[in-house]
Order: structure tokens, then sequence, then C-alpha cells
């Protein structure tokens, strides 16, 4: 019936959550038929609390999962570690795949018990910066949004009366506003990386903003698919070849646009300065370990090698905390952006991972989080 | 330390018990002249060298660290240096991108019996290290 590689437009059969799902609700209703046929025992989904607020939750309550958020550009949290130690299922942005992959591949994960429904994303913002940005740029009252939606390089906001307002991504991040940094740089968007791969991109005519386009990765993305048609829960009708060529287009605009940030952020800085440069952003640290209680790639616990040094007594000229995580995260940062988004001391503490990251990851053309092959750094033999 | 004496590096050489610590010994049995700029970590397998190590030896003041162990193919452990040369390739990079010199951090290859050849590679890259001055990570009051 599905096969691998398959290629498909589908939508929830029930008209409440079709209707209120971001692109016609195929990934709620498949993550509702995994747990009602008892293909897992929870679902990880994000609980609504406003338009830009919501805690994402692990439950087995099949109406918890359909009255769920959906998708939330103003959510950056990473849900790789809700994954650890269960059988779930669970919706994730690009990163949140890539994290639940590391966490696997240090044992903390059983991969073949994870369902992971990937979906395409453009880039996340913060919760205030979105609403003090509505205010300045867009003019709306943040309390009067209804929905958000990125469409041709345009951050486009729907108001209570129905009116949409859209501004260019471009604009708004010369503004400083719009997305993450380490969102801008990101070059994974669609997430090749999961079960199945879903998003909006590719849903045309009629079915457009109803019906979500969805790629099968793996086995197990075809039993999540199966399992939702037999439930009766979804309809799905192959994606025509237009369909898939725009899909590849949208992609393609958004990786160029990420290459050129990547090219404007990631400026070579001068031999004799990086040093000074590092030890100058690293001086703010203020050791509380929090780029590291919630990194998806770490897996160590309380009693980590990082956190051992950690010690404000030294005298040294850079933590010994942040070199450990250096050498650590060469192979392994994913580039989520969560350690800039909690560090008290506002250093960007991903951008300045990434500098050491992308080198290491080219070099062995390695990019962590997108299959199971084992980090270079635990090789025994050279390659 | 008086104004007119000259700046000593300091270098921090880790040796694997079997191979390079012993041509640390020979080195000296044999009387090749070498720089007293030299602290020896004798660790059982260079293998069990960790990045922490070297980056804690240049945190705690060090201006160079050298790692050596037996040649490849050589090892007592069978294969503890191929994984250092994994590892050093890493800390390689990362010294690098600290923005250190790359003479601060070396790789050596050394047997029991190349007690000339150690004494050579200390030499060398005292010399070189003397060029750079102190290493930008040495703390404050470290000489």
């Amino acid at each position: 019936m599905v096969e691998v590689g398959d290629r498909i437009i589908g939508y929830s059969t029930d008209t409440g959550v079709r209707n209120k799902g971001a692109s016609g609700g195929l990934v709620t209703a498949v993550l509702a038929a995994a747990l009602e046929k008892g293909l897992v025992e929870e679902v990880v989904v994000l609980k609504h609390i406003s338009e830009y607020e919501a805690v994402p939750i692990i439950t087995s309550d099949v109406n918890e999962v359909l009255a769920s958020a959906g998708s939330m550009h103003t959510v950056p949290v990473n849900l790789a570690k809700y994954a650890v130690g269960k059988n779930v299922a669970m919706p994730g942005k690009a990163c949140d795949i890539r994290g639940v992959i590391e966490q696997a591949k240090r044992n903390e994960v059983d991969i073949d018990n994870a369902y992971l429904i990937g979906l395409n994303c453009g880039g996340t913002m913060y919760p205030v910066q979105t609403q003090e940005m509505l205010i300045n740029m867009y003019e709306i009252d943040p309390e009067d949004v209804t929905g958000e939606n990125i469409e041709k390089g345009n951050l486009i906001f729907r108001t209570r009366s129905g009116e949409e307002k859209g501004i260019s991504i471009d604009e708004l991040e010369e503004a400083g506003y719009g997305r993450r940094e380490s969102c801008r740089y990101c070059d994974v968007k669609i997430p090749v990386n999961a079960d199945l791969a879903c998003g909006n991109w590719g849903v045309i005519g009629e079915l457009s903003g109803n019906a979500t386009f969805c790629e099968v990765m793996n086995e197990k993305g075809v039993r999540l698919l199966e399992n939702a048609i037999e439930a009766g829960f979804i309809e799905i009708q192959p994606a025509s070849d237009k369909a898939i060529a725009i899909r590849e287009k949208v992609n393609n605009v958004m990786l160029s646009m990420s290459e050129k940030w990547s090219e404007k952020i990631f400026t070579e800085i001068p031999d004799g300065e990086r040093t000074r440069y590092y030890m100058e952003q690293f001086a703010d640290c203020i050791d509380c370990g929090a780029c590291k209680e919630v990194c998806p790639a770490c897996t160590c616990g309380e009693d980590s090698k990082c956190t051992m040094y950690h010690n404000l007594e030294d005298n040294y000229r850079m933590s010994m905390f942040h070199m450990v995580r250096l050498m650590h995260l060469s192979d392994s940062c994913i580039g989520c952006g969560q350690c800039t988004d909690v560090c008290p001391a506002d250093i960007p503490v991903t951008t300045i991972f990434r500098r050491f990251a992308e080198k290491s990851q080219k070099k062995y053309n390695y990019k962590a989080g997108m299959t199971l092959e084992r980090p270079p750094f635990l090789e025994v033999m050279p390659r | 330390m008086t104004e007119n004496k000259q700046w000593e590096p300091k270098i921090v050489a880790f040796c694997c018990n079997w191979c390079s610590y012993g041509g640390a010994d020979t080195a000296g049995m044999g009387r090749f002249q070498q720089p007293a700029s030299l602290r020896i970590i004798r660790v059982m397998c260079s293998g069990r060298i960790d990045p922490l190590h070297v980056f804690n030896a240049f945190l705690e003041g060090a201006d160079a660290v050298l790692v050596t162990g037996c040649h490849l193919g050589d090892c007592h452990y069978v294969n503890g240096n191929y994984k250092t040369q994994v590892r050093y390739d890493f800390m390689e990079d990362m010294v690098l991108e600290l923005g250190l010199e790359p003479e601060r951090l070396h790789l050596s290859w050394i047997s029991a019996s190349e007690g000339e050849k150690f004494a050579n590679f200390v030499r060398e890259v005292t010399e070189q290290v003397r060029k750079l001055g102190p290493s930008p990570l040495k703390p404050e009051g470290v000489n």
C-alpha cells in the first residue's frame, strides 16, 4: 500500500481535526492513530497556552493529542530529550529529530520504539520578540493574532478580523526581529532523517492550506501511515510531479537563504584575534551549566566530564567546562540553538560552537543527527 | 625571575610508558643535550590521553603540549595509538580554531630506542615556541 520513498498528500478524515490542524491535521491524526491502535504507548505534543506559548507534554490520552497546539513557530523548544527511555511517537522540527538520533547513538533512545514525524521548518522565533515585532513592525495587537505562516519568504500573520499582513523575512531580520540566529543558518529544512517528512510545502491547488505533503522515509514511516489509514484516521493520495517540484523549489530557496546567512555570520575572525574573541565571550560565563542541561546531544547526566571541571575559583583564561564541551560538540553539535536560548549571560553559545563544529563536520563529511553513523571522534581507526 | 633572564617556554609532554617514556630515558642515558623546558607526564598508553588533559595543560600555563606514543602498529595495547591519532586530529582542529598557533601542539611517534629523536624533537619544539612567546591562554602570574 504505502512504500518507502512514497510522496503523498494527506489529510485527516475528521473534519474537526482537519479544520483546526495547521494543514489538514495529517500529523495530529497519525499521532492519534498510533496511540489509539497501540503502536506507541505515549505521544509528545505541544499543549496550547496562548498564541505564543505552549509546553511539551507526554500523554497517552488521545483527546489531548487531538487538542494539541499543532505547529508553533514561536515555541523554540527541543523535544529530543522527551523521547528518552520511552516508546513514543513525536512530531518535530529537523533539529528535534537530529537530537533524538544523537540520543539514540548514545543508547538513550531505542530508535525502533521511537516514531519520528518530521515537520518542515523554515525557522522558529522567540515569543517575546515576536510580540514586540508585531507591535513595532506589523502594527497589530499581539492579542488579535490567530495564526501565522511563512510563505514565499514572507512572514504572514492572520488577525481575528480575517486580515492578513505579510512582511518579508529579510526585512524583519534586518530590523533585528524574525527568526532565531541558529535557524537563520540552519541547513536542514526538510527533516529527511525522520520516519515521515511532513509539511505544507508542495501542497497546491484546492488542497492548499488544507492538506499535508508527506514523504515516507523508512519502514517505521510506512507503519505509521498504514496504521493511520487502517484506523480510518487519514486519507491519502499520491503527490503530483508539480507538487514535488514545488516542495523542492521552496527547500532550495530556504537553503540558499541559510547559506547567505552562514556566510554573513561565520565570517572568519583573523588568526591573531580569535583567542581573544573566545576569551572575551566566555568571560561572561557564570558556570550555571544550563547550556549543557538543555543540549540534545548530551547524554552524560549529572556526573559529566564537563561539569566536573567547572569551577569559578580557578584562574583559567577560559572555562575548562567550555573546553570540554567544545571538543565534545565539535563532532556532535546539531546547531539547534538551545544553548543560546537559555544562556543567562547572553553569550552567543550556539554560534561559537558552530564555528568549531562546521569545520570538523565538514572535514569528516559527517553531519550530526542525520543518520545513525558513529561520530568520527569515537572511531578507533583514523579515516 | 629577573628582567634580563631569557624567558623559557614551559612544555608539557605526555609520554606513553612503553615507548616514548623509554625514549626520554634513552635520551638521558645517551647524554643528548636537551632544554630544561620539558615536563613529562607518563601515561600507560597514549590512548589514555584525553583532549581534556591537553587543554587543561594549556590553561594551567603550558606554552606547548607534546603528545607522544609508540609507532603505529607497535602499541603495547594493540591499537591505543590509533585512537590517539583520531583524537589528535580533533585537538589540532580545535587548537587552530581557538586561535593558538599550530606549533603549540605536536604529535610524534617515538620508540624506546629513539633517544636522539626525542632530544631533537624537544629541542626543535622549544626553539619554535621560544620564537612564538608565551601562550595567550597562560593564566596571570604564571611564567
